[in-house]
């Protein structure tokens, strides 16, 4: 077989982060030709990979261009006493025997958790790329109350049981996410004539809830800010309730071994399908024949003719380069022991989610920690991923108002680092070849919407009529090598799939 | 509903060209594509077999061309039970990759997956890794070993039935470890199990698509479980 690429596709997509793969899958899924590059030597581009702890320190360390993604980065070690905990993990986590695990890391550059009736997960099962991926549910959701960290009850059963809330309390928060439940079903019910246009606070006020149950609901079920709009908070409360009780006991899930997994089950759809994938590999130049209105890409001294191209930031060297601004700021630690009590950490450490404000509730933080359970750290060790829209350049002053919130009791901590993902200023789309699009980055976001609608958009400009990322057949209905659906009859098949065949005969005749 | 005791995920990996899927579709259709192409459209196969009176359902995974470039995704290798490396006999680099290949599983893969060594083609005439090097490599790297032929279907079945015997083997010395568990993932609900289960959103499709739901299928079995890479 060659190793030479084919000379002209339908699209070409640079860079392998989140958007980029959704739209090489999503192309590739309803028969074009794809290939789909990376500059880089791992998956996910410049701002969606996930890294081992050696990785991480050389991208924390590498000289920035103008085109970086990732900037301002710096990392440290601490000294640590001894841990006591009940594990088989080392009594001592020096230096040396953390980075003897490097490998056993996933650390996201933009970790995310996702809402499980949300977006993400609706496209992964709608597509049937879901089984690529495996997930973790998000063991509690945490609030910061008076600098104590809580757990945030989420189920009915959680309402009953929390210590944290009085009989009272219990009552009335019940009575509340009920009224959020049940909120849009009647357009015309009172509260949503008295609140139309009004803030969530005033809605909560009027409830008559107390202190504590507003903190819950503002920072971690509505994850509202002082000026949401009634309708914001109601449409987000509801996400959060739409997304209980389908799997474990929070409405989130984490991908195991981390978020660089996700861009990784769509280029895996894409290749399923027929793309075509490199590594390593990047676009030297890009032109416009103008005889065939077709791409010319140069790529390492050959010419690909593509009718498209999708470019992830700082992958295409388009002129002018886009400037970059700072988009997003994040601390990465690593510590011994987990945030907040035995009883949000049993087992060995929750997958926690905790949401942070600052400034009279007008800047927010989330906080997700992940202990060995994530797949994403060895055990014995957690990881604290802490992300905040930028404010300025320096990611550590950007953080220390949440990271003051909840380090200070922590001396556990053994490995801190920062850095800030710059995106491209807003692309001036008319500044481009119509058959070239340029994805955006990661967005400061709870889930991947915004993402998702990006690609879809970008999708539906590259061919409006097709259907973006439709059901995969499962392996039993693959016919492979445009055979003849017929030539795989009963007879060939082996007995798992003669018995499916049965049934599934049955239950159509059934259904008639 | 199926039903099997064991769900196990296999992964081929090697150079381009040296039969993996020919492999797979030998072993799970029982025939030998004609035609050199690409792999294309084939994502995972599945065939249940019975090892010493156990129902055991194979997931087995094809590289779906990434490795042509040498650009398989990590989570192709994640929650491997077994992982089959394949050369060509008839075909010397393919065999001088080896070494790549298992950096690459070393990087990625549980380190405790089990590793077969497959020299393919046998039936070829023109004959450049004589056995007895491709049996020093695996043993020098702690593999398995077996050449075949997909074409001739020699030593096919054997392959995938060894594999099969020696993970039911495993599983049942790890008593109630996580390989156990996850291997007998099959018709647990993982939702709101043990504090160090995954899950698979599968379990939620199939509820979601009733409807159309054949019988079974992958979907229920894709859960597979195991709490941190080794």
């Amino acid at each position: 077989m060659s190793d030479e690429l084919p000379e002209a596709f339908d699209l070409v997509v640079m860079g392998t982060g989140f958007t980029e793969s959704c739209i090489a899958a999503a192309a590739s899924r309803i028969g074009k030709t794809v290939l789909h590059l990376d500059k880089n030597e791992y998956y996910g581009g410049d701002s969606w990979g996930s890294f081992s702890l050696d990785a991480l320190c050389s991208l924390l360390e590498k000289e920035v261009s103008e085109s970086s993604a990732l900037r301002n980065g710096s990392y440290t070690w601490h000294n640590v006493a001894a841990v006591d905990w009940d594990t088989d993990a080392p009594a001592v986590w020096t230096r040396e025997a953390i980075l003897a695990k490097s490998r056993r890391f996933n650390l996201d550059l933009c970790p995310r958790v996702l809402y499980a009736a949300g977006e993400l997960v609706q496209l992964l099962i709608r597509s049937n790329i879901c089984r690529y991926a495996e997930f973790r549910a998000v063991d509690h959701v945490c609030m910061n109350n008076n600098g104590e960290i809580l757990s945030v009850p989420c189920s009915r059963s959680d309402v009953f049981n929390t210590k944290i809330l009085t009989m009272v309390e219990k009552r009335l928060l019940m009575k509340f996410l009920m009224a959020c439940n049940d909120y849009g079903e009647d357009k015309c019910n009172e509260d949503s004539l008295a609140f139309r246009g009004r803030s969530f606070v005033e809605y909560l006020q009027a409830q008559r809830v107390t202190e504590k149950i507003a903190s819950c609901v503002m920072q971690s079920i509505a994850m509202c800010g002082p000026n949401s709009t009634f309708e914001e908070g109601m449409q987000r409360t509801q996400r959060f309730l739409s997304s209980l009780g389908r799997y474990g006991n929070t409405p989130f899930l984490f991908p195991m071994y981390g978020c660089g997994e996700l861009p990784q089950c769509f280029c895996r759809l894409c290749a399923v399908f027929g793309g075509i994938y490199c590594l390593k590999r990047s676009v030297d130049a890009v032109s416009m024949d103008s005889q065939s209105q077709e791409l010319l890409v140069s790529c390492e001294g050959k010419t690909l003719r593509a009718k498209h191209l999708v470019s992830g930031p700082g992958q295409v060297p388009i002129n002018p380069v886009t400037p970059m601004r700072p988009n997003i700021s994040r601390g990465l630690f690593i510590s011994c022991s987990p945030l907040g009590n035995e009883e949000i950490n049993k087992g060995g450490g929750g997958v926690n989610l905790l949401r942070l404000l600052a400034d009279g509730g007008t800047r927010e933080a989330i906080v997700i920690q992940l202990s060995h359970y994530s797949g994403a750290c060895p055990e014995g060790l957690y990881i604290f991923h802490i992300t905040t829209p930028a404010q300025s350049e320096d990611p550590i002053a950007d953080l220390a108002p949440f990271t003051s919130q909840i380090f200070q009791n922590i001396s556990q901590i053994v490995f801190s680092s920062h850095f800030t993902l710059y995106s491209p200023q807003s692309v001036e789309a008319n500044a481009l070849p119509l058959s070239i699009h340029c994805t955006s980055g990661p967005i400061y976001e709870i889930d991947y919407d915004a993402a998702i609608s990006e690609a879809h958009r970008i999708f539906k400009e590259l061919y409006p009529n097709e259907e973006f990322l439709p059901r995969a057949p499962d392996p039993e209905e693959i016919v492979i090598d445009g055979e003849d659906p017929s030539a795989l009859n009963e007879h060939s098949l082996p007995e798992d799939l003669r018995a499916q065949l049965h049934d599934m005969e049955l239950n159509s005749t059934e259904n008639q | 509903m199926e039903d099997y005791k064991f769900l196990f995920k296999i992964v081929l990996v090697g150079n381009a060209g040296v039969g993996k899927t020919c492999l797979v579709r030998r072993f799970t259709q029982g025939l030998f594509p004609p035609g050199q192409g690409a792999t294309i459209g084939v994502d995972f196969m599945i065939k249940t077999v019975e090892v010493e009176g156990e129902k055991i359902k194979l997931q087995i995974w094809d590289t779906a061309g990434q490795e042509r470039f040498r650009s398989i995704t990590q989570s192709y290798y994640r929650s491997a039970h077994a992982l089959i490396l394949v050369y060509d006999i008839s075909c010397q680099p393919t065999f001088d990759c080896l070494p790549d290949w298992l950096r690459e599983i070393q990087e990625y893969a549980n380190s405790k997956v089990l590793k077969i060594l497959v020299g393919n083609k046998t039936d070829r005439d023109d004959r450049e890794i004589p056995t007895q090097i491709g049996e020093e490599f695996a043993k020098q790297h702690d593999m398995y070993f077996l050449e075949t032929s997909a074409k001739e279907a020699e030593n096919v079945e054997r392959l995938f039935y060894e594999i099969a015997a020696e993970l039911i083997g495993q599983a049942r010395s790890k008593d109630g470890s996580a390989a156990a568990a996850a291997a007998a993932a099959a018709h647990r609900q993982s939702e709101g199990s043990g504090v160090g289960s995954s899950i698979g959103l599968a379990s939620l499709s199939a509820k979601a698509a009733q409807s159309n739901c054949c019988g079974g299928g992958v979907s229920n079995g894709s859960s597979t479980s195991q709490g941190h890479a080794g």
